[in-house]
């Protein structure tokens, strides 16, 4: 298995504050890595570390083989493609301006190749359009922004929040070019989103992250798996059956819900339902029912935080 | 490290900053010459016009940092430099895998390139127009003096190759345009007091005693205050030093600050 990104430990502190504490994730080639995480949980700062935007504090990461202590790191970021947080376009210039810029860093020098990459985003209009990117919409600079990062030929494409600002069409528009580059070309993707329903329609591996630390990594096979798995039981007593799940259920698979409580994972219902009997308990309603990404979400996060 | 300077270059040229920066320095180099005429005009000192002012003294004036143009150009460019960090651009290239000390030089070199075409063109207006209104020099020209003219140039160029240094070091320490030209303007001035003072304590000491020499090295060597460059017809050896010393040495330092402060930092 080819690792295009692995993480060793990495932690990165701001001022006397950790933002990631010992950061273990890893992205094979091919993949469509989903990072998911409430605001503020290091999404962000992790994309900043891989692309060299900043310095880890502690622990190192390899990105295509090579340590980012090696001065290789260099080489292997020409493969990647990003937009960090928001698209970095010259507001000054025109979209034709601005990918050629991207090409003269790249140093391309083939008009086609923005033609397509404009095309590729469904901006080809701006190819001879003169307006200067300041006076484009926030998803119009968002599409300009993946046509930058797509230009160079890329292996790798990380996109933070890449949604962002995209009217339901463009979501789509996105999220098709996400799938068909993925499939046609084998780019392997990091997206960080909020959307995670549409999160859910990409991505092939997910990583948790929660105040800054990678909680889960799970493949969206395993996903639907544990997705499938959740029983719902309501009670008189909500309290009473809280504690005699807690009992016999670890307490990471029970979210508690407004009469009762959602379990996750294998549970062994009939022993389940007659203790809860037993007890002196009488249930209200007993459902199983598939969960969403939201709800894995928030029960592998203690349900604290919304993504 | 080409195609980076390319880029530094083209954003740059293209930046409607620096449209503005041109007409300015245009309308500068015009208006000095033309300023002088009309006073002397005024004061019915025409006869004495060429005894007070040249062509060449104007032309070597208009490159001094502290004054209108060499004052505003290094200001207009840094906001352009600075335009990097502010668009968040400076990250299409660090991802690019571009290295930061490749980055930094491509942004001293590019920054370098504007100031000396803004410069010498703002200078060369000035001379042009100030060769309607006076003589060359009060002296007759002599082919010694192309030798001095181009020696002098030079001079002035590396005070803005040093100039360039200083505000690429800022831009990149700063991150932001309004933080590097208040630092900018604040060297510039506290040099200019530097220099009113050693130029005061010179008039307070004997001539030809050692202070005397000191203070004068030091008043040549200030770069934003010095008149030494392009106003004699020879240079002393005292005097390359003068203008050497602190434009090589600034600029070294200013580069190496600069590289070391951008591998250091973390970028939003």
């Amino acid at each position: 298995m080819e690792y295009i990104l692995k993480t060793n430990g990495v932690s990165k502190k701001y001022k006397n504050r950790w933002v990631l504490r010992d950061v273990n994730m890893s992205i094979q080639r091919g993949d469509i890595y989903g990072f998911v995480g409430e605001n503020g949980s290091g999404k962000t700062t992790i994309i900043r570390l891989i692309t060299g935007l900043i310095f880890p504090n502690e622990g190192s990461f390899e990105l295509f083989g090579k340590s980012n202590t090696s001065p290789d790191i260099l080489e292997s970021r020409a493969k990647i493609g990003a937009i960090v947080e928001s698209p970095s376009i010259y507001l000054n210039m025109s979209a034709r301006d601005n990918l050629k810029m991207q090409c003269d860093i790249l140093g391309i020098n083939d008009e086609e190749k923005i033609k397509s990459a404009l095309a590729e985003v469904g901006l080809y209009d701006l190819y001879s359009d003169t307006r200067k990117a300041g006076n484009f919409s926030l998803g119009m600079r968002q599409r300009l922004g993946i046509a930058m990062a797509l230009i160079g030929d890329v292996e790798f494409l990380i996109l933070d929040e890449p949604m962002n600002g995209l009217d339901p069409a463009g979501i789509v528009d996105i999220r098709e070019l996400i799938i068909r580059l993925n499939r046609e070309k084998g780019i392997t993707f990091l997206i960080s989103s909020h959307i995670l329903t549409e999160l859910s329609l990409v991505a092939t591996r997910y990583g948790i992250i929660s105040h800054g630390k990678i909680i889960k990594e799970i493949s969206s096979d395993e996903l639907r798996n544990e997705c499938r798995r959740s029983v719902v039981i309501e009670a008189e007593d909500r309290r009473a059956l809280l504690v005699l799940l807690a009992k016999t259920i670890p307490v990471d698979d029970i979210v508690p819900v407004p009469n009762g409580a959602r379990i996750y994972g294998d549970i062994d219902l009939n022993d389940t339902l007659s203790a809860v009997l037993e007890s002196g308990n009488k249930i209200l309603s007993v459902n199983c029912s598939e969960s969403s990404i939201e709800d894995y979400y928030l029960s592998v996060t203690g349900g604290a935080h919304h993504a | 490290m080409l195609n980076l300077l390319k880029v530094d270059i083209k954003r740059q040229f293209m930046d409607k900053l620096f449209l503005v920066c041109a007409i300015i320095g245009g309308a500068l180099a015009i208006f000095s010459p033309v300023l002088y005429k009309l006073l002397f005009s005024g004061l019915g000192a025409d006869e004495f016009l060429d005894s007070f002012v040249s062509a060449k003294a104007q032309f070597f004036t208009a490159f001094s940092p502290a004054n209108n143009f060499g004052l505003i150009a290094p200001i207009l460019v840094s906001i352009i430099l600075c335009k990097d960090f502010s668009y968040g651009t400076i990250r299409n290239k660090i991802t690019s895998g571009k290295s930061r000390v490749s980055i930094f030089l491509s942004m001293f070199l590019s920054s370098t390139l504007v100031m000396s075409v803004l410069m010498v063109a703002h200078a060369l207006i000035t001379l042009f127009v100030s060769l309607i209104f006076f003589d060359y020099q009060s002296e007759p020209f002599k082919a010694a003096d192309i030798g001095y003219f181009m020696l002098s140039l030079l001079f002035e160029l590396l005070v803005y190759v040093f100039i360039s240094a200083l505000i690429s070091f800022f831009c990149v320490a700063m991150k932001n345009a309004g933080v590097s030209v208040v630092m900018y303007v604040a060297v510039n001035f506290l040099f200019s007091i530097i220099g009113s003072i050693t130029m005061i304590a010179g008039m307070a000491v004997e001539p030809d005693s050692t202070a005397f020499k000191v203070l004068e090295f030091l008043n040549n060597s200030n770069l934003f205050t010095s008149t030494m460059i392009g106003t004699g017809t020879s240079y002393e050896l005292s005097q390359v030093f003068a203008v050497l010393v602190p434009t090589v040495l600034g600029s070294a330092l200013f580069i190496f600050l600069g590289i070391w402060a951008f591998s250091k930092k973390d970028l939003k």
